[in-house]
């Protein structure tokens, strides 16, 4: 697991809220309904600031965001550089 | 005996899009290489349509809709994603005179057996003809979804396709003839579907637009809004079919996992006009970098109108605050009050004066115990503010009553009874319920409000209202004060009436999530402060609080508290309680 993924862990712990929840890289946040989609904007804009990248819009659907190991590989499918 | 009235002689008016005989009509008139529809995905990726170009695709998909057996009178289903090719299914089923509806398309968690009985209730009330899905209609979903013997299925195509009009028969379509029907949200089988007729939508959009003095050269619609719904479908897209305005669009997902493309879509497309729900006056501010708001310019912005929730000013002044930096001007932002059976619009505020809807503090044990709205200072102890819906469109009547159907006067809180000249038929196939919602001619919407200087205020709902020793209590006012303890997530929050026969009147039930489970050690600290609170703001007790982990409190597909179904869960978890909730009365 990377630096950014563990960082990323840690985000969706603080923002999931459950003390005694673990989760890792391949755990299911948003068709397990751990995540809402509400949420799905913050998670994309952590994502963003981790990977130094512009995720743009239309080229994810929330199943590309259902583990944080395929968020990062959703950002190097389809980030581009930050202007 | 008063009502509120705001009419004018029917020959006083001119009726510009009545010279129509019904919406297709309006679309053929329109001017085919004008810019009609705009999808926008990105910056990049996005696909307009002219007038012109949606037309030829509608009339492709009628050709394929006729040859699926579709006649006039048949009713069609599309559970499409809100986009152009839905649009032209819809347009093409009435250039057949069909009656199509919109139903919303499934999410990636919605559970399979759900989505059958729903999907199956809504098609055998309707006896539709066929269901209309999009080519990525889930393969899942496909072998859960159950139909009867008289209707089929039918995947589309997005009806792009090589120039040349389609050949259609025209087709004479009585003005008074239902031209679609409308439902409300999401698949619940129990879902009641609003017959509108091609008159009562062509007079709505009339008072429509010019209650916003729509300029048919300047004004551009901004929305990320579902068909399903009544902002989305009249609003943004029978108002710019019918007055050939240009429309951008995006998805309500690519909306709600990117808000700030809200900004960038109407930077762009120089957008004049938009209609959002309340709640999205706070979403798009929390959730756009200040740093990143410098790139976008909202001066175009003209009116964006808040609707179909009750209007709250702090919400409004919170987008306010946030986007006045990017040129976003203080009478920009709107409110009317709105519902499918009047088409739409009820109400609208005066964009004339160039000022935020007019707003009233009111004394809150006054509200309360006698249900009018005495005028105080703004901030005053005990004080509640609301928002005011605007006035009447013309056309339109309105009545305030009470439980025993006496007319109200001015700043009594009563239910919203409406009388216009674009109220719906009824319910479709469901004569029972329309005869319980339309008496005498009188629509009665089930909303509670009160009228001040003619502005209309909307302060919830009639089912939802919670009456404690003769008090009247709006659980929305107890949600948000329950809300303000750090401990509990704000917005998860749902506050009910029992029946509580030792006290022989009601009793207020909390429940509420904690931010997060650790919080539930502290339980009885945070529920004392919360009763502290409520008894503060309010003056009444209230009796029990459940406080629930995060995720207890279940949404709807809009993401707001359900509060049906959460009571539902709760009277599951908690038999003993033998709730007899306002929402079972």
């Amino acid at each position: 697991m990377t630096a950014e993924e563990k960082q990323m862990i840690d985000y969706v712990l603080k923002r999931i809220r459950k003390p005694n929840l673990t989760i890792d890289e391949n755990t299911s946040l948003v068709l397990s309904g751990l995540v809402d989609s509400m949420a799905l904007g913050d998670l994309l804009l952590t994502l963003e600031d981790l990977t130094h990248k512009r995720i743009p819009p239309g080229a994810v659907k929330p199943k590309d965001l259902d583990t944080v190991a395929k968020m990062f590989a959703t950002a190097a499918r389809v980030g581009k550089p930050q202007k | 005996m008063r009502a509120v009235t705001r009419s004018a002689p029917f020959h006083l008016l001119e009726w510009h899009v009545l010279r129509y005989h019904n919406l297709v009509e309006a679309l053929e008139a329109s001017p085919g290489d004008r810019p009609f529809l705009t999808f926008w995905v990105n910056e990049d990726d996005q696909e307009t349509v002219t007038f012109g170009e949606f037309r030829h695709r509608a009339r492709r998909q009628a050709r394929v809709l006729r040859e699926h057996g579709v006649q006039a009178g048949d009713r069609v289903i599309i559970i499409m994603p809100p986009a152009i090719a839905a649009m032209a299914v819809f347009a093409g089923a009435m250039m057949l005179g069909a009656l199509p509806a919109f139903l919303a398309y499934p999410n990636d968690r919605v559970e399979p057996s759900k989505y059958r009985s729903g999907l199956a209730g809504v098609t055998a009330n309707l006896k539709a003809k066929l269901v209309v899905i999009d080519e990525a209609f889930p393969d899942e979903l496909l072998g859960h979804v159950s139909l009867g013997n008289e209707t089929g299925l039918l995947r589309v195509q997005d009806g792009r396709g090589a120039a040349g009009d389609e050949e259609l028969p025209r087709l004479n379509v009585a003005t008074e003839s239902v031209a679609f029907i409308q439902h409300s949200a999401g698949t619940t089988g129990l879902q009641k579907g609003v017959a509108l007729t091609h008159a009562a939508v062509l007079r709505q959009l009339e008072h429509l637009s010019r209650t916003l003095q729509i300029d048919g050269v300047i004004d551009r619609i901004y929305s990320w809004l579902p068909l399903y719904h009544d902002m989305g479908l009249i609003a943004c897209f029978m108002l710019p079919m019918v007055y050939h305005l240009p429309v951008v669009m995006q998805s309500p997902l690519d909306w709600v996992m990117y808000p700030e493309t809200m900004l960038q879509v109407i930077t762009e497309h120089r957008c004049t006009l938009g209609w959002l729900p309340n709640f999205a006056f706070q979403f798009v501010p929390r959730r756009t970098r200040p740093s990143r708001r410098t790139q976008y310019d909202l001066s175009s912005l003209r009116a964006l109108v808040n609707c179909s929730e009750p209007v709250r000013s702090s919400s409004m002044q919170e987008f306010y605050d946030a986007f006045a930096p990017i040129g976003l001007k203080r009478g920009v932002l709107q409110s009317s009050y709105a519902m499918a059976e009047n088409v739409f619009a009820v109400t609208q505020s005066d964009l004339s004066q160039k000022a935020s809807p007019a707003f009233v503090c009111a004394d809150g044990r006054e509200f309360r115990s006698a249900h009018r709205v005495v005028p105080v200072e703004e901030g005053c102890p005990g004080s509640i503010s609301f928002a005011s819906s605007g006035r009447l469109l013309p056309n339109h009547q309105l009545r305030i009553v009470s439980d025993a159907g006496t007319t109200l006067d001015s700043g009594h809180v009563g239910e919203i009874l409406i009388k216009s000249d674009c109220l719906f038929d009824g319910y479709y196939n469901r004569p029972d319920l329309t005869a319980k919602a339309i008496v005498d001619g009188w629509y009665h919407t089930g909303d509670l409000g009160f009228c001040l200087n003619d502005e209309l205020y909307v302060v919830g709902r009639k089912k939802d209202l919670i009456i404690v020793g003769g008090e009247n209590i709006y659980p929305q006012d107890v949600e948000d004060i329950v809300a303000t303890n750090p401990a509990i997530h704000d917005g998860r929050v749902v506050a009910m009436g029992r029946y509580n026969p030792d006290l022989g009147t009601e009793e207020i039930v909390v429940v509420a999530e904690v931010e997060c489970e650790e919080n539930l050690t502290n339980a009885e600290e945070i529920e004392r402060e919360v009763r502290g609170r409520i008894a503060a703001g309010l003056g009444v007790t209230a009796g029990m609080i459940f406080l629930k982990p995060p995720k207890w409190i279940v949404k709807s597909t809009a993401g707001k508290a359900a509060r049906s179904t959460t009571l539902e869960k709760l009277r599951r978890e908690h038999p003993e309680l033998d709730i007899e909730s306002q929402e079972t009365a």
